[in-house]
Formats: structure tokens, sequence, C-alpha cells
């Protein structure tokens, strides 16, 4: 690929308004007023500089040869001949294969401006540029764990062990045990919260209604004691309460948290009558069902969850769609079976908005059976919305897949690379250390 | 002289013959240019040598810092002072980004690159794969992980195939067919029988068992109980027989029981075959005791295991095996994916019950009595048993149902690509296991030499240790065992080699005196050429000499041919053993495409007798000699008669056996071969006839010579003599694989170079036209036009004068490695007595 030369790079000795470089190895001829048309780069500027000055030159390139009149520059050749093309096509494409983020090194060596560079190659670019920033932070965290204990005053250094424990499970065993009895806590409150309405498990309260069995009741505030203990733990060994209390997985915490201790005071509102016992009630009720957001906690245990919420937020914009699709759907196909079941006098179609669940259940092929139609037309229509809730259904998703499955893949991809970003930077340090103390 | 090395260095190659250039001039050649021209295979570069001093401790780095001739070819492949260029016989795409990461700092990688070769371009050049930046390291990594893995379960495989070795108990033959028979289907046609009739009765054992359930089938007993329809619990009888024959049949001949027990298909068998022995025995032993409905109730559990036997299938079906391998190695996704649902189950539940509940006669009762609902929602099956009421209900419904849809959909296609992949996989191991197959047949003919990936990979592992800790100590690197191994074969192959030397000791014990022992010694150049000198002023003599020997010679191999064709099967044998370790070198250095050609060569007629006769009487070592220097020249004569008898290539059973032995043994040898590809392909142009011709021209110079050159320039400084040679010797083992071929390439350059290297012969060259074409053919070795002519004329001219001159020179030169011939020689002599 070298031996067939481009016009451009011709060989033998150079006229007058022509310079012949050598970069690592390949000899190019180049015109003058070409390179011109970028002044500010380094081969303008050797062009316009004199032959004689010769701190000039040897300050823009590693070489001269005076009786051939030739520069040399120890530079990668194959990025050259890339980089060379902006000054006869004033842009610049990546070459297939050279990593973008050496030939960026590349281009600022040749003092050529990066806006010249493609919109198609930029976008690959930018492309490992975020990777390459998503390497660095996780190095950063890495490093923070490392990082040898500054704190000087005792409160700093007690604050950093807690933070530690409480939020790196990998860094000691108490820190491990701790994770795993806060996942089993968040286990036994869910299975505890399920039981709890079961009728036969409940018992009669002392006006006759069922409520919940007192060893539940225990082992939730058992638990919910955990929680607030844990909750608090971490917000006071945090180093930046405001960063942490409005973080997702601490509002989710709280949010798990809060219902239990406003129930707890309402009805302590309640027995003190200074509310009304049915409206205290009713809130209690309503509280009840936010205890569900505890499930949510198990995904600071689970990367999985993570990645999940993680694809979801990224996607948001095809779930949009999802839900455009299906709500479209569902509108068409209920009228339309709305007004093909009116002919049958024992209908079940009764008004549009009731057919809306018909529709749902059909255009995602549930299926409960407790709607179905009776005409002809109408069963036709059934076939059409159910192909085309499919059809609905899984153009959007498959995006939505992508992305969890392209985050999914990455974020191990990512974790290799950070541990070795690690090491290279430790191999890095050393070897300067060992350089210093040569010197 | 001085012309000729001019041109030679101009030429870009370096002969051995030429003169060794000094410290000083390699000193004075790198302050004077402040540039390096590197030509990475055929590639130039120009770098500073500023640039190379960043990092000294790598392979470039020490270019810089060699300063004689044996440590800059220890360094690079070849080099030229006068052009300034260094030669590196390596891939030229990795290495610019190798250049690059002098230059910048920053190790990228060539996208294109593959990720296992580039990290062998890295462990050549000496650098560390922990500098490849973060942006390529991830690429880079996973390939390389991912491969490991490939070769690790390649390597267990053929660890597996390995282990199915008969060898320690009574009629392993037996025992080795049987299990041929019941394990491989594919092995032969009544295998294939048996496979498919041990698929026929799953099927029925299976469609029995369903029509069992069938009321209309099934008898009532004494109690009034449904029991099994009679003529179907016969079907069972048989197929459970069938079973159990087959399982134990397979147990018995397995050549490792405990593995064989352990294996999951054959605990799926043996899990199809138990519930029935325990049904009877717990019927049979329970008929009188009164508790009578405990054991049906036990007896029906097992009934229930016997529909395992449908994973039997499994056995024959390589999709049902990647489906559980896929299974088993994507629990992670699994996980997942029970995690997503049940965490949408406990929510969606939840919310419906808290929606429901005050309901008039609400199915919703209680959170796990909604989870039901939830499960049939999410997965959207939906009975229709329960389902929602309220308004809030419906909406709750309607969320669950597209929740589930995502949920469910999410990780499935990651466990899909696992699937897949292990499913191209299977296929692709299928394909590498049939061509392997091939391989392995066409080495029993002798034909290629197989490439072995997993001694490869190993190998090159090895070497790179080895790479890395050169230059701390680059003696002991011959410790390692498998050296110690390489170095045990190459002195058997010596002393085989060295046995054909003899001969032409004997035949001309002159030329022996005339060239002694260490004249590959630097400090001795000139010495040398006094010697080619005096063997100049000889050639005469000895091709006369020669030629009245071949004649005679020729004579005593046609009376030996006909006294001993009797016994010929022994000789054969022996004769053969030699090939074999002859040619084990020969694959060393060329990967044995020639191996072929030699071994044809050797089936003429006139050389294998020549051969028998030499080996059957090689236990008197003093007859044994005369006896050899025959069957030398006998070889001599077939060489030169060798366009008139078509090589004969037709194998004998014997020598095939021993041929497919050396591949056994010399799997060493075969890791080389990957580096030596572009090697082989260059030697497989020869076609045997004009390898033979080559070895008629250079009556010297046959194969084993240049060989067993080769092979003891080789050989570890055991011999005092050889302890000047020692510290270049061992750099050749030590740098890499590539020496070896280097160490080769560079004596083929001799078989070129010398005629354009000694002068005299270029006098000669321009006095006769023969020796013109002589010339032309050296230099276009695969010229079988040229060849043939030049043949004829060894016919009809044995005597001429310059053909004597030209070998002379060459044996000049071949005769530097002496010293460890003769020791070789003195190893044989005393095996021999």
């Amino acid at each position: 690929m070298w031996t067939i030369p481009k016009p451009n790079y011709r060989r033998g000795f150079c006229a007058e308004g022509e310079i012949a470089v050598n970069i690592g190895g390949v000899r190019v001829v180049l015109f003058g007023d070409v390179l011109n048309r970028y002044p500010e780069s380094r081969l303008a500027e050797l062009v316009n500089c004199s032959t004689q000055n010769h701190e000039v030159i040897s300050s823009l390139c590693d070489d001269f040869d005076p009786s051939r009149k030739e520069f040399y520059f120890d530079r990668d050749p194959d990025a050259f001949k890339c980089i060379i093309d902006v000054y006869y096509f004033d842009e610049i494409h990546i070459k297939n294969g050279i990593c973008p983020i050496c030939f960026i090194k590349e281009m600022e060596f040749w003092k050529i401006d990066q806006s010249v560079l493609d919109e198609c190659c930029k976008s690959y670019l930018s492309e490992k540029e975020d990777e390459l920033t998503e390497i660095s932070n996780k190095v950063k965290v890495i490093l923070e764990d490392m990082e040898v204990d500054q704190c000087i005053t005792r409160a700093q250094r007690c604050q950093r062990f807690l933070w530690r424990l409480m939020e790196k499970p990998g860094s000691s065993l108490a820190a491990r045990v701790i994770a795993i009895s806060s996942f089993l806590s968040i286990l036994v409150s869910a299975v505890v919260m399920c039981m709890g309405t079961i009728p036969e498990l409940q018992v009669m309260d002392s006006e006759g209604k069922l409520v919940e069995h007192p060893t539940f009741e225990g082992i939730e505030t058992v638990c919910m004691l955990w929680f607030t203990a844990e909750y608090l733990l971490r917000l006071a060994s945090s180093p930046n309460k405001l960063h942490f209390a409005l973080s997702f997985m601490n509002v989710i915490d709280f949010m798990a948290i809060i219902p239990f201790y406003v129930v707890l005071s309402l009805t302590y509102l309640g027995t003190t009558s200074m509310m009304e016992l049915g409206n205290v009630q009713q809130a209690v009720q309503a509280l009840r069902i936010m205890r569900i957001a505890r499930i949510f906690k198990l995904a600071r245990h689970s990367s999985g969850l993570q990645t999940l919420t993680y694809a979801l937020k990224r996607s948001l914009k095809e779930l949009g769609l999802l839900l455009m699709y299906m709500s479209v759907g569902i509108f068409v196909f209920s009228a339309l079976a709305y007004t093909m079941e009116q002919s049958h006098p024992e209908t079940l179609f009764k008004s549009i908005p009731q057919s809306f669940w018909w529709a749902i259940i059909t255009m995602t092929t549930v299926g409960y059976g407790d709607i179905y139609p009776k005409t002809t037309l109408g069963k036709c229509n059934a076939a059409v919305s159910f192909l085309c809730g499919v059809i609905a259904i899984a153009l959007p998703i498959h995006p939505i897949i992508n992305n969890f499955v392209v985050f999914y893949n990455k974020q191990k991809v990512l974790e290799t690379a950070a541990k070795h970003e690690v090491e290279l930077m430790e191999l890095k340090s050393g070897r300067e250390a060992r350089r210093k103390s040569r010197d | 002289m001085e012309k000729s090395l001019a041109e030679l260095n101009k030429a870009g190659s370096r002969s051995m013959s030429s003169l060794q250039p000094e410290p000083v001039d390699i000193m004075r050649s790198k302050t004077c240019f402040r540039r390096v021209r590197l030509n990475v295979g055929g590639l130039p570069h120009e770098v500073l040598w500023r640039t190379l001093d960043r990092l000294p401790r790598t392979r470039l780095g020490k270019l810089r810092d060699c300063n004689t001739h044996e440590s800059l070819m220890e360094v690079c492949d070849d080099y030229n002072l006068e052009e300034n260029e260094y030669f590196f016989d390596r891939h030229p795409g990795a290495f610019t980004s190798i250049l690059n990461f002098y230059r910048t700092g920053k190790l990228h990688m060539m996208e294109e690159m593959c990720a296992l070769s580039f990290s062998q371009e890295l462990d050549y050049w000496g650098i560390d794969e922990i500098y490849l930046e973060s942006c390529c390291q991830a690429r880079y990594h996973q390939k390389k992980e991912q491969m490991n893995e490939e070769l690790k379960r390649e390597a267990d495989n053929l660890k597996d195939r390995d282990g199915e070795e008969f060898d320690n108990t009574c009629c392993a033959e037996k025992r080795k067919k049987l299990w041929d028979l019941l394990e491989k289907p594919s092995s032969s046609v009544a295998a294939k029988i048996l496979a498919i009739i041990s698929i026929l009765f799953i099927v029925l054992s299976t469609i029995a068992l369903s029509l069992n359930t069938l009321p209309e089938l099934q008898d009532t007993d004494e109690f009034g109980q449904s029991t099994d329809n009679p003529q179907l619990a016969h079907v069972e009888a048989v197929c459970i027989a069938w079973f159990t024959m087959e399982y134990l049949l397979r147990f018995l001949s397995s050549p490792n029981k405990w593995k064989f027990f352990k294996g999951p298909l054959n605990v799926i068998d043996l899990l199809a075959i138990l519930p029935y022995y325990v049904t009877i025995f717990l019927t049979e032993s329970n008929k009188s005791v009164l508790q009578f409905q405990n054991v049906r109730r036990v007896v029906q559990i097992f009934r229930i295991m016997r529909i395992l036997r449908i994973l039997k299938l499994a056995r024959h079906s390589t999709g049902l095996q990647s489906l559980g391998f896929t299974l088993r190695r994507s629990y992670n996704e699994l996980g997942l994916l029970i995690l997503f649902l049940a965490m949408g189950i406990m929510i969606f539940s939840s919310l419906v019950f808290f929606a429901e509940k005050d309901e008039e006669d609400t199915k919703f009762k209680s959170i796990p009595a909604s989870f039901w609902w939830a499960t049939i929602t999410m997965t959207t099956v939906g009975y229709g048993d329960i389902y929602p009421k309220t308004l809030l209900g419906k909406i709750v419904g309607g969320l669950c149902c597209i929740a589930g849809v995502l949920v469910i959909a999410l990780p499935i296609p990651i466990i899909v690509n696992n699937f897949s992949e292990f499913y191209k996989e299977q296929k692709r191991q299928e394909k590498a296991l049939k061509r392997r197959e091939a391989l392995d047949r066409a080495k029993r003919n002798g034909s290629i030499v197989s490439m072995n990936l997993k001694e490869a990979f190993a190998r090159s592992a090895e070497l790179m240790d080895v790479v890395v800790e050169k230059s701390e100590r680059p003696h002991d690197n011959h410790l390692s065992p498998s050296r110690w191994k390489w170095t045990a074969k190459r002195a058997t192959s010596e002393t085989s080699s060295n046995r054909s030397f003899n001969a032409q000791e004997l035949g001309s014990p002159s030329k022996a005196r005339a060239n002694s022992p260490q004249r590959l010694n630097v400090q001795k150049l000139e010495e040398m050429y006094n010697q080619m000198a005096k063997t100049q002023s000889q050639p005469n003599l000895n091709a006369k000499d020669r030629g009245t020997r071949v004649s005679k010679q020729r004579d005593e191999i046609e009376l030996g041919a006909i006294q001993d064709h009797g016994p010929p099967v022994l000789g054969t044998r022996e004769g053969v053993g030699d090939m074999k370790s002859l040619s084990s070198i020969d694959s060393y250095i060329s990967c044995a495409t020639d191996f072929q050609e030699n071994t044809r060569f050797l089936q003429s007629p006139a050389m294998d007798l020549g051969l028998q006769e030499g080996n059957r009487l090689s236990h008197s070592p003093a007859t044994a000699f005369s006896q050899r220097a025959s069957a030398r020249t006998g070889q001599q004569t077939t060489r030169e008669c060798q366009p008139m008898l078509t090589p004969v290539s037709v194998t004998k059973p014997s020598y095939s056996d021993n041929a497919r032995k050396f591949f056994f043994s010399g799997n060493s040898t075969k890791s080389l071969i990957p580096k030596g590809g572009c090697r082989s392909d260059g030697e497989s142009g020869l076609s045997p006839l004009s390898d033979s011709s080559v070895l008629s021209d250079h009556s010297l110079l046959s194969p084993e010579v240049s060989i067993y050159t080769t092979a003891s320039s080789r050989t570890p400084p055991k011999s005092p003599e050889s302890t000047a040679l020692a510290p270049t010797v061992f750099t050749f083992h030590d740098s890499s694989i590539s020496k070896y071929i280097d160490a080769d390439t560079d004596d083929d350059e001799h078989l070129r170079d010398i005629s354009d290297a000694s002068p005299s012969e270029c006098l000669l060259a321009g006095n006769s036209p023969k020796r013109s074409i002589n010339i032309n053919y050296q230099r276009g070795t695969n010229h079988l036009e040229a060849a043939q002519k030049m043949l004829g004329q060894n016919c009809l001219f044995p005597l001429e004068g310059i053909r004597g001159v030209a070998h002379e020179n060459h044996v000049g030169h071949e005769m530097a490695h002496r010293p460890k011939v003769e020791r070789g020689r003195q190893n044989t002599l005393d095996k021999s007595l």
C-alpha cells in the first residue's frame, strides 16, 4: 500500500515553492501554496520560515537534512496521509482502523483544528470520548476508594469509615455483612407485607375488624427500624448531604420509610382524637400502598435492576412511542368494537370507555375473556386488533431492548477497562517514581 | 571481494560468508545517523534513535545498545549498516501502532487487527499489553478472554479425547470398539443404527407412559384402584431393559468410570432407569405391609420421575445440549429475568389488591392470592379466572400487561445471544473436529504438518516468558522442560544425520582436515579465506576420486541389492527411523513441506536398498562406516539418476506407521509451524525433482547436511569445543521461534549466495556456460527445466572440474559446523558400541 505513489507523494528533489517532508520514513513533496491554506498549521509554518533559521526549524520538525532539503517528522505516516487531505479537500476523514483518540493527538501535533473533521467521523469520535469519560468516572470512583485517608480530624475519619461501611460492600467483611442483612430485611419486609393481607392470618381487633397479625407487625417494625437506622447512618456519613438526599436511590429509601412513621403519627393523632377517625383510617390505607416502594430498594443491590432503570431512562422516547401506539390502537379498536357490537342484543360492550379495557387486554394478547365480541364483524375486528397490538408493542420495544443490551454489555466492559486504567496509572506512577529516584 | 560485499549489502541481504561488521562499524553507523530505518516485513519506517531510547528495555530500545554482530542478530533479523536499515521479519500492520507508541507514548490498536496476533506482536517487541490505552483496551481484552476461553475449551476437548485410552485393563481393543459403537454414532453405520434404535425406544416409552394415563386403557386392581394396562407394562419393561443394557454397556466400556458416572447425560440416563426398579422394589417388598397407601404415594412420585427419560433425547441432539449449556452459562441473565418478573408481580399484585379489595365478592382476597393474577397477566397468558373489575384495577391491569411484555423481553436477547453464540461455536467445533480428522489422515500420509492450536498457544505463551526474561538470563532458558525435550530430539536426529555424514567424511578425509573446527569464530575470518583458497586447489583430485568411487560403489549396491532382498523389513524400518528423525529436523525448519519430498525420494528403490544395507549392519561400527559410505554414494547415484527414474511415491506401510509416530512425538516441532507458515509456502514451490537435483549438484549438500548444519548450530554448549559459539547459538533458541526459521533461511541463502560470494567461482562461471546455468538454477531453485538440463550434464560429465569447485566451496562453508558433527558422531559411536 505504501509503494503506490499518489499524485502528491512525488519523489525526487523539490522545486521552488515546494517542500519535501519525511514522515516516519514516507517521503512526500508538498506545494507551499497548498499548505498556506491553513496558515496556522505546522506545515505552513515550516514553509514560511526560512531554511536558514535552524532554531525555528528544529522547533517545528525533528530533523532536517540540508543536502536533500528534507524535513523529518517522527510521526505516524498513516495518520499523516489522512491529515494531509485537509489541504486539498478542507475536511478530514479518519482512516478506518486508526483509533480516533490517537488520531486527534496527531491532528494536534500538526496544529490542525478538530473542526475540520467530517461529521461522519465526529460521531465516531464522540462515541469513543463518551466511553472514555465514563471510564474516567469509574476510575475516579475506584481511586477515591483506594485513596489513603488524609482526613485530619477524628470525626472526618469516622465519617469516612462509616461511608465505606455503608456504601461499599466490597471494601470489607463487615460492609458485606451489612449489605446482605439489608438485602434480607428488604425481602422479609416484602414477604411480611404480602402475608399480612391473607385473611386466615389476620386477627380481629376490638372493633371486629381484621387487622394484621401482631407478630407480622413486630417484624415490620424491626425492619423499619433497621431501614431508618441505615438511612440515617448513610446520611450522616455522606460527604455531601444535599446531593445524598436528592439522589434517586435515597429518595426511594426515604419513600419506603416515611409511610410507616406517618401511619404511626396518624394513629397517635386518631387515638388522641385530634382528627376524625374515619379520615385517619383512609389516610392510613393510602399510605399502606406506599410500602410497596421498599421493593425498589432492591435496586441498590442488583446491577441488573440499575441497568434496567438506566435503559428505561435512556429510552423514554421509545416508551412514549409505545404508549402512543397503544393508546391510538386502543381508541380505534374500542370504538370499532363498540359500534360493531351494537347490533348484538346481549352485548358486553356497553360504552366506549368500557371497551377500552377489552382493547388493552386484546392488544397485549392477554385475553381474560370477561369481555369478548359476539358478532362476526366484532370478531374480525378483534383479530385485527391483536395483530396490530403485537406489532405496536414489538416495534418500539426493539430499541428499548437494544439500549438495555448495549448498556448491559458495556457495563461489563467498562468495569474491566476501569480496573485496567487504574493498573496502568499505578504502573506509570511507579515508573516515574523510579525515574525520580534514579535522578 | 569488496565489491561483492557491497553488492550484497545493496541487495539488503547479509550472507554468512561475508565479513561480519566489527563493533566499531556498528557504533559508527549508529552515531553518524540520527535516524534509523526499520524495515518490518517489507514496509520501511524511519524513526529517530532518540525516540527508540524512550523505552530502553523493549526490543527496539535494545537495538540501540547492540554493538556487536551477534547481539544485533539477536534483536533483529537482518541489517544493513550502509543503508542504516534494520530488518524485522514481522507483521507490518501491527508495527505501525507499536512505533506510534514510541512516538506518542500511547499504545493504540488498529481496529482490523486480531487481538491475539496483536498480543503476539506486543510480546515480540517486548511491550507489555498493560500500556494499551483504555479506548482500545476494552476491545482487546474482550477478544483475548474470549479466545483464551475457546482455546481452553478446545484443550479440554483434546484432553478428553486423549484421555480415552484403553490401555490399562483387559480386552482394551474390544472395549474401545464398544465405546465407539455406543458413544460415537458417526463412527460407523452400526453405531448410527444403534443410536436410531435408542431414539425409537425413548419415543416409544414416552408414548407408552402417556397412554397409560388414559382411563379407557387402565385396568383396576383388587383395591379398586386403576393400574397400568398389562400390554403397556410389557412395553415399559422392554424399554427399561434396553435402557439398562445400554447404560451398563456404556459403563463397562467407558475408559474412566468415575467421569462417566459424573457426566450429566449419564446422570439423566440413570434417573430414567432407577424409578422403575425402585417402584418394583417398593411394591414387591410392601405387598403385605399395611401402609400400602403411603407406598402408593411414593410410587406415584417415582412414576412422575419416569418423565425424565425424555431428556435422554439430549444425547442425540446437539440442539438440546446447547440449550442446556446456554441455560447454564446465562444463569446470570436468567436470574435477572426472574428478579424482574418477581418484582413486577410483587408490585402489581399489591397494587391490584389495594385497588380491588373493597369490591363485592372480589377474587383478590390477599396479595399472595393476586400473585397468580399478576403472573398470568405479565406473561400475557390471561386465563380469565381472576380479573380486575374496578376502574383503578383495570388501569393497573393495563400497566401490568405492558410492563410484563417489556420486562420479559429485556433480558431474553442476552440469553438468545448466548445461545446463538454457543450454537455457532458447537457447529464450528464439529467442523474443526472433522478438519482435524482429515488432517490426521493427511499426516498419516505424511503430506501436511498439523497446526495444533493448543500447543501452538502453549508454546507461544512459554516463548513470551522467555522473550521477556531473555535479557536477564539468556543461558538458562534451555532448562525449561519442553526445551529439554527439544534438545533430546535434536540429539537423536543429529546422530542419525551424523551417520550419513560419516560417509562423506570417509569419502573425503582431506576436506575434513582442511576445514578445521572453530572457523565460524569471528576472529578467524581470514583463516576461512585461506581455507577456501586451499580447498580450491584440490577439487579435481577429489572429484575424480569420487567419480571412480561412485561407479565402484554402484556395483556394490547392486550386489547388496540382490543379497539383501531377504530380510528387508528390518532394514526399511531402520532406514525409515532415520528418515523420521531427519524429517523431524526438517519440519522444524521448513515446516516439513520438503519432508514429503525427501521421503519420496527415499522411496526410490535403489536408495532404499542402500539404506537397508547401511542399517542392517549398523551394530558393528567399523563395517557400518564403510557400508554407510556405500549407502551414501548410493544415494548420490540415485539422485543423479533421479530424472530418469520418476520419483516413486509408493508409501510402504511400515514407513507410514513410523511417520505417524513422528507426528505424535514431534509435538513440540509442530508448534513451530504457525509462525513458519510463509516459509513453508516458499519451500513448497520446490518440486521433488528440483530438490533432488540440488542434491546432485552439491554432492555434499544433501538435505541432511544442510539440515544438519542448522541443527548443529542449535545444539546446546555441552561440548567444550563449541563454547566459543555458545552465546549466539543460544540466543537462537531463546529469542523466538522465528529464529529457527531464520537459521534455516540463512542456510538456504548459502545455497544461493555461495555462487555469488566466492570470487573464484564467479571467475569460473564466466569461463563455463554450464556453470552459469548452474548459478541460474540455484537462484531460481524451482526452475525445473534448468535443473533437468543441469542434471543431464551431471550425468554426462561427472568429473567436471567446475562443479567440483562449486561444491568444494560449499563444503568449505558447511564444514564450519563440524565440531558438533564430530561430537555427534562420537555419540553415535558410543551408542552403537
